[in-house]
């Protein structure tokens, strides 16, 4: 389900670059992704939860289309580069190496967001709801929860935090068309790798991950993406439902 | 009877359509059969076993890429190289399905992407073998072959040999088990069905005919590339098989005549295919989800 939230990270690369001040452009990310999720949710996911994965996957896979050409409609096909906010543009001097601070930035706000989503599926009532549905649909129905609205949250919640974190890789990345594809992919293998449904995996994959590919880069620069996919195919035969995931 | 006026009629317009049809619109007939075939060894896969690859491209690439190499490098005659490649793409069918069919659902559509993303970085970066992005190009078919009609008349008997073989495989007994094991792989293993060796035999088998479509598109564009590699070719027969219809064997075979032709014509008017394209997706699967062909269901039900 989170897969198509990830889609959403698209329109918000591109629509960061706007000279907004950098804050506000991160909040605009975040709910405007929400808005859209909740009306994707409602208006077309919600229809085919009946029907094969094949459907989902191929309806995620249309909108991926769809946003990725309106993007390049409004917004044009060159790449945007987007400032950093003075204040987070320096580097800072850690024991002995020197790190960017917007990097430092990043990893804080990394981490913020994953201990509150922790926070969230485990210690509040509405997390308690999503993990149980994830179950037994139908059972959590029956005992009078409305489950419709709570999977609207969750993905509109998953397209929010999608925004968010377009918003935050805009100012290092290029921003442009074509990103969108190269993003669903990581976040895709991120996720299996980690283990689907569970918090700490995503990190843990994406560490993998950007290890993976730092090293490739360094040890192989040809083959550098092989190693990336290589990692996924290793888990994936060793442990079919990632490292932090447990098994069906 | 009336079954075998409809194809007698099929065959005398697609006679008609290779004498008659101008060579650009030749050359969209025989990439329409050939994704015809592409999308139909797809969807036994997903139709008939309930496997989701999302990596089937990389079997429609190996056959393209055999083809290719076997007649640049090889120096082999064109026919030869047009056995030889589904081999080649069946070979490999192997070695990812005996990996990849232990896993079920999403965990198998994932693993066939992982792998097929790999093949497909290793056509794009040992361009000593495969010519990187530049791809492999001036690939014709000689002899009696050559021509774009006489390449039309080839390609479709070709495709109607392998359509039929796919056919007498999902209507022999070996496609209800299959039938079986999609519906119920528990119930059926407990029968007595060694379902992963099922499972891998169909893998391999659709496998072989990707490659040929890839060969036969290899030969009909004169070219490779390692965007045949790329996922957004595995999604490309998912489209079609969805489009058409996955629950009628040739459900595919109209979704791909459909993709192809919308495809040719909206790129000859707009940049934004992947709009149009999505957009068709998405009305598909929310207001039609069992294809084209249900509509004609509809109809004879009524």
């Amino acid at each position: 389900m989170l897969r198509g939230a990830y889609l959403a990270a698209t329109v918000v690369r591109a629509a960061s670059p706007e000279p907004w001040a950098f804050p506000l452009a991160l909040a605009a990310a975040t709910v405007g992704m929400f808005v859209v999720g909740a009306l994707v949710e409602v208006g077309l996911l919600r229809r085919i939860y009946r029907a094969d994965h094949a459907f989902q996957l191929l309806l995620t896979f249309g909108l991926v289309l769809v946003l990725g050409d309106v993007v390049k409609l409004l917004w044009g096909r060159e790449d945007h580069s987007v400032a950093m906010p003075d204040l987070l543009s320096g580097s800072a001097r850690l024991v002995t190496v020197t790190f960017p601070v917007y990097r430092l930035f990043l990893i804080g706000i990394a981490l913020a967001v994953a201990l509150g989503l922790w926070l969230l599926l485990h210690r509040t009532r509405w997390g308690i709801l999503i993990r149980a549905a994830t179950l037994d649909r139908q059972m959590l129905n029956a005992l009078g929860v409305n489950v419709n609205a709570l999977y609207t949250g969750v993905f509109a919640l998953g397209a929010a935090l999608a925004g968010l974190a377009g918003a935050l890789a805009a100012p290092i990345v290029a921003v442009g068309p074509g990103l969108h594809v190269q993003v669903i992919i990581d976040a895709f293998v991120v996720v299996v790798i980690g283990g689907m449904g569970s918090v700490s995996g995503a990190l843990a994959g994406a560490l993998l991950v950007g290890l993976a590919n730092a090293f490739g880069l360094l040890a192989f620069p040809a083959l550098a993406v092989v190693v990336t996919f290589a990692v996924m195919a290793v888990v994936l035969i060793v442990r079919p439902w990632g490292l932090f995931g447990t098994p069906e | 009877m009336s079954r075998r006026i409809g194809w007698a009629l099929l065959a005398i317009a697609l006679a008609a359509l290779g004498l008659l049809l101008p060579h650009f619109w030749l050359f969209v007939a025989v990439e329409v059969v050939v994704f015809a075939l592409y999308a139909v060894s797809f969807n036994v896969l997903l139709g008939y076993g309930g496997m989701l690859s999302f990596g089937h491209a990389a079997f429609f690439g190996v056959g393209a890429y055999a083809l290719a190499l076997l007649v640049t490098k090889g120096a082999l005659a064109v026919p030869l190289a047009l056995g030889l490649a589904p081999l080649a793409a069946a070979l490999a069918a192997a070695g990812i399905g005996y990996i990849s069919v232990r896993l079920t659902g999403i965990y198998f559509a994932m693993l066939t992407f992982a792998f097929q993303m790999l093949l497909y970085t290793v056509a794009l970066k040992a361009s000593w073998l495969t010519g990187g992005d530049d791809g492999i190009t001036g690939l014709r078919a000689s002899g009696l072959l050559a021509g774009p009609r006489p390449w039309y008349f080839a390609a479709v008997a070709l495709v109607a040999l392998a359509l039929w073989c796919l056919h007498g495989v999902v209507a022999s007994p070996f496609g209800y088990v299959l039938r079986a094991l999609r519906a119920n792989p528990v119930r059926t293993q407990s029968l007595g069905v060694n379902v992963r060796a099922h499972q891998w035999a169909t893998f391999v088998l659709t496998g072989a005919f990707a490659g040929l479509a890839g060969a036969l598109f290899a030969l009909s564009t004169g070219s490779v590339f390692p965007a045949w590699l790329n996922w957004t070719a595995s999604a490309t027969p998912i489209v079609m098989a969805v489009l058409g219809g996955i629950r009628a064997f040739a459900g595919p075979v109209v979704g791909a005549a459909v993709y192809v032709l919308l495809e040719t014509v909206v790129t000859g008017y707009t940049e934004y295919w992947p709009l149009v394209m999505g957009t068709i997706i998405v009305a598909l699967v929310v207001l039609l989800p069992d294809g084209l062909m249900s509509l004609r269901d509809r109809g004879a039900r009524r």
